[in-house]
């Protein structure tokens, strides 16, 4: 625990010594008004680069991006390391009423053990005492006299908190300790019997997802969401402000539309690369710092399966918003069109959260996986849950790669006839017939 | 730098409305000239072809005889009608973008954004963002936006709308200066007694059709010759209507207009005049831009 302690405080002194940093330099730069430095890829990929180049540099700089990225990566941070704290960190408290036989004693330690958690026994000089200090909280249940366990309120079957499981399996071994007794046996066969390992199961389809997996994967469906929503409504604005602001017909004079909307996206697409890149860094820094279980297991493949299925959602959506916000003038406008490429997003992240809490996917799930606008959310899951072969994957990322070139295709025709026209929202009928140029 | 651009039957069409009715005129090198027309003529769209913006229905586009491609329209110069800036970036950073994008090396382009900011007398709002400077600012740096890479033909739509005179004078005298040094400079406006002063060529459209192009003197001293004289003592011009082929067209406090028949001797009205009383005014007047532009459009 020394070591998570230390890990954070480190953490949290180079955050703040980056940003005292960050803000002398930037006090510094204003004060000799000092041009930011020159992206290095800007003259390798000509005026596209020189659009991308701006792009990055305008995002970047901007307090939406800084404060989100500072945000998310509190998110993560707040993710990783309280489940770690909250790791056999707190010993649940068992009251004991009457004696607990050595034997009863060892299984209920035992129970605790293979939870991943510790208990710590509280000698209670009477049930009622035991009653008091269940209803303050002092402990999290009772043996009585090594006949029953009291708990506060009843246990539900569906609660999978720490304490609860505890007390099921604390009940089970108890009651298995109590027949052995009556059966006669010696405390060595009572002892063998209940150190009894079960036997393998092989299952024919894989099981049900795990405590880590499942919340490596619930935060990986968040970021998917939160970054892949950002950087579509980034997109949309970004290519409406141009219009709005008459810049994009300075530009037009001397870019071609289709190197213009490219150079936008791919700006935009660095920026992608950039802040979750910084976060699976950090992520897995601090993760390995304070021993989390994230590097464990299925975690590794989930993340990066998530950054593949952000860059490939991003690659997909961005050219619909840019398309779209080439067609608005107005905030309005932008509303308008924004909501019905969001709804495909929103269905896959909520259908793509459900699965995880339920660890089967169905079949539409199945279906969704495939299919360019969901797949970004539903992949992942199926990766997590073990339910994709390693082809399946890479069919449902060409299929998704395939579908992105034609939007880009159909957006890029849309984007140059729509940019210029200014007054009322331009209509998608206008744009895609034969006499529309 | 020289250089001729020709347009040569443009056509195009929106629907019912006919934007450009193959319209043809050329710009040289070297002079400034107006393009002019009422609102709706199909200024904006000939200058947004000119760029590949429009797409046209017939007609081409050569400059120096050449189709006008992607790598010429870098060494043009644009200012379209509504200005277009990022209203939140820095002048200078983005001067030096649009530098770039016309194919300047990055330090050609910061040396060309202090030059031209410091000409345009704005070097002091360099890093300041666009949104904070004053329209007539904004308009300065719209200018250099579109001269910073030394353009060999300059299109400018509508440059000195709503400036003050001495940001129209600083305006003005750049796109002289520029024309002097060999650019080809074609430039749109409204302000026919500006574009007087500034242009020696004009084109004028109406309707998408050419109506009228010439250099502005011919045009200005073309048509029936204009006398203005002044006698002492004389209230109505009753002497002049005495002479053949000399019509009287107003007489304003004394001032006589007089418009002659190509046959007149403008001696014969001086002596004739000279007979009315004692000569105070005598002098031949031209026309105004503004009488040609009506009359064409007429």
């Amino acid at each position: 625990m020394n070591g998570v302690v230390k890990a954070i405080v480190v953490a949290a002194v180079v955050a703040v010594a980056a940003f005292r940093i960050w803000r002398r330099r930037r006090a510094r730069s204003r004060a000799q008004t000092a041009r930011p430095p020159r992206p290095l890829f800007a003259p390798v990929f000509g005026d596209v680069g020189l659009v991308a180049a701006r792009e990055v540099q305008a995002r970047m700089r901007g307090k939406i991006f800084r404060i989100g990225t500072v945000l998310i990566l509190a998110g993560v941070a707040a993710g990783i390391v309280i489940p770690v704290l909250h790791k056999g960190k707190h010993p649940v408290r068992v009251g004991v009423v009457g004696v607990l036989s050595a034997p009863m004693k060892e299984a209920v330690l035992a129970s605790a053990t293979q939870l991943h958690t510790t208990v710590r026994l509280i000698a209670e000089p009477n049930a009622a005492a035991a009653s008091t200090d269940l209803r303050s909280g002092r402990i999290g249940f009772a043996i009585v006299d090594g006949r029953e366990l009291a708990v506060k309120k009843p246990i539900a079957s569906t609660d999978a908190s720490t304490r609860a499981q505890l007390v099921r399996a604390v009940a089970e071994t108890i009651g298995v300790q109590k027949a052995f007794a009556s059966a006669g046996l010696s405390s060595a066969q009572a002892k063998q019997l209940a150190h009894a390992k079960p036997l393998p199961v092989a299952s024919l389809e894989p099981g049900s997802i795990s405590n880590t997996t499942a919340a490596v994967s619930t935060i990986g469906l968040i970021l998917l969401f939160v970054m892949l929503t950002q950087y579509n409504a980034w997109t949309l604005m970004g290519v409406m402000e141009e219009k709005t602001s008459r810049v994009a017909e300075v530009l037009l004079a001397t870019v071609r539309p289709v190197r213009l909307l490219t150079g936008k996206v791919l700006g935009i697409a660095v920026t992608v690369f950039a802040q979750a890149g910084l976060i699976v860094a950090f992520a897995l820094v601090l993760a390995k710092a304070v021993g989390s279980d994230v590097l464990h297991g299925a975690g590794p493949r989930l993340i990066v399966s998530t950054l593949v299925w952000l860059v490939l959602g991003y690659a997909f959506y961005c050219w619909l918003y840019a398309a779209a916000g080439s067609m608005s003038t107005r905030q309005d406008q932008v509303q308008a069109l924004a909501l019905p490429l969001s709804l495909p997003i929103l269905f896959g992240y909520v259908i793509a959260l459900t699965t995880v809490a339920s660890g089967s996917p169905s079949r539409l799930f199945d279906v969704l996986a495939y299919l360019p606008p969901t797949a970004p959310f539903a992949m992942p899951v199926l990766v997590s849950l073990g339910r994709a072969t390693w082809w399946e994957f890479a069919a449902s990322a060409a299929i998704s790669v395939v579908c992105t070139v034609g939007v880009a295709m159909l957006a890029t025709v849309v984007y140059r006839r729509a940019i210029l026209r200014i007054g009322r929202r331009v209509r998608l009928r206008e744009l895609v017939s034969r006499t529309a140029r | 730098m020289s250089g001729i651009l020709e347009l040569h039957g443009l056509t195009r069409r929106y629907g019912e409305l006919v934007a450009l009715d193959d319209l043809s005129f050329s710009v040289p090198a070297g002079r400034v000239v107006g393009f002019l027309g009422p609102n709706g003529a199909g200024k904006t769209t000939t200058m947004r072809a000119v760029f590949g913006l429009t797409d046209l229905d017939a007609g081409t586009v050569r400059w120096n005889g050449a189709p006008v491609g992607p790598s010429q329209r870098r060494r043009f110069g644009y200012m379209p009608e509504e200005r277009g800036l990022y209203p939140t970036m820095r002048v200078d950073e983005q001067l030096e973008y649009l530098g770039r994008l016309h194919g300047m090396s990055a330090p050609d382009a910061a040396a060309a954004t202090t030059a031209w900011l410091d000409r345009l007398g704005i070097a002091d709002r360099a890093d300041s963002k666009v949104e904070t400077l004053s329209h007539g600012n904004q308009q300065r740096v719209q200018l250099a936006a579109a001269l910073l890479h030394g353009p060999e033909m300059l299109v400018l739509d509508e440059p000195l709308a709503g400036l003050d005179p001495v940001g129209i004078d600083a305006i003005a005298d750049v796109l002289v200066e520029e024309a002097r040094s060999g650019c080809c400079v074609l430039f749109s406006s409204h302000q026919l007694d500006l574009v007087e002063d500034i242009c020696e060529a004009v084109t004028i459209i109406d309707h998408g059709r050419l109506v009228v192009s010439g250099d502005v003197d011919d045009l200005l001293t073309s048509g029936q010759r204009r006398l203005v004289v002044r006698v002492q003592g004389d209230r109505d011009g009753a002497w002049a209507r005495r002479i053949p082929g000399v019509t009287v067209s107003e007489v304003d406090g004394g001032a006589v207009r007089l418009v002659l028949d190509e046959a007149v001797d403008s001696d014969a009205v001086l002596e004739t005049a000279r007979t009315a009383g004692r000569i105070t005014e005598f002098v031949f007047e031209r026309r105004r831009l503004s009488e040609v532009f009506r009359e064409a459009l007429a």
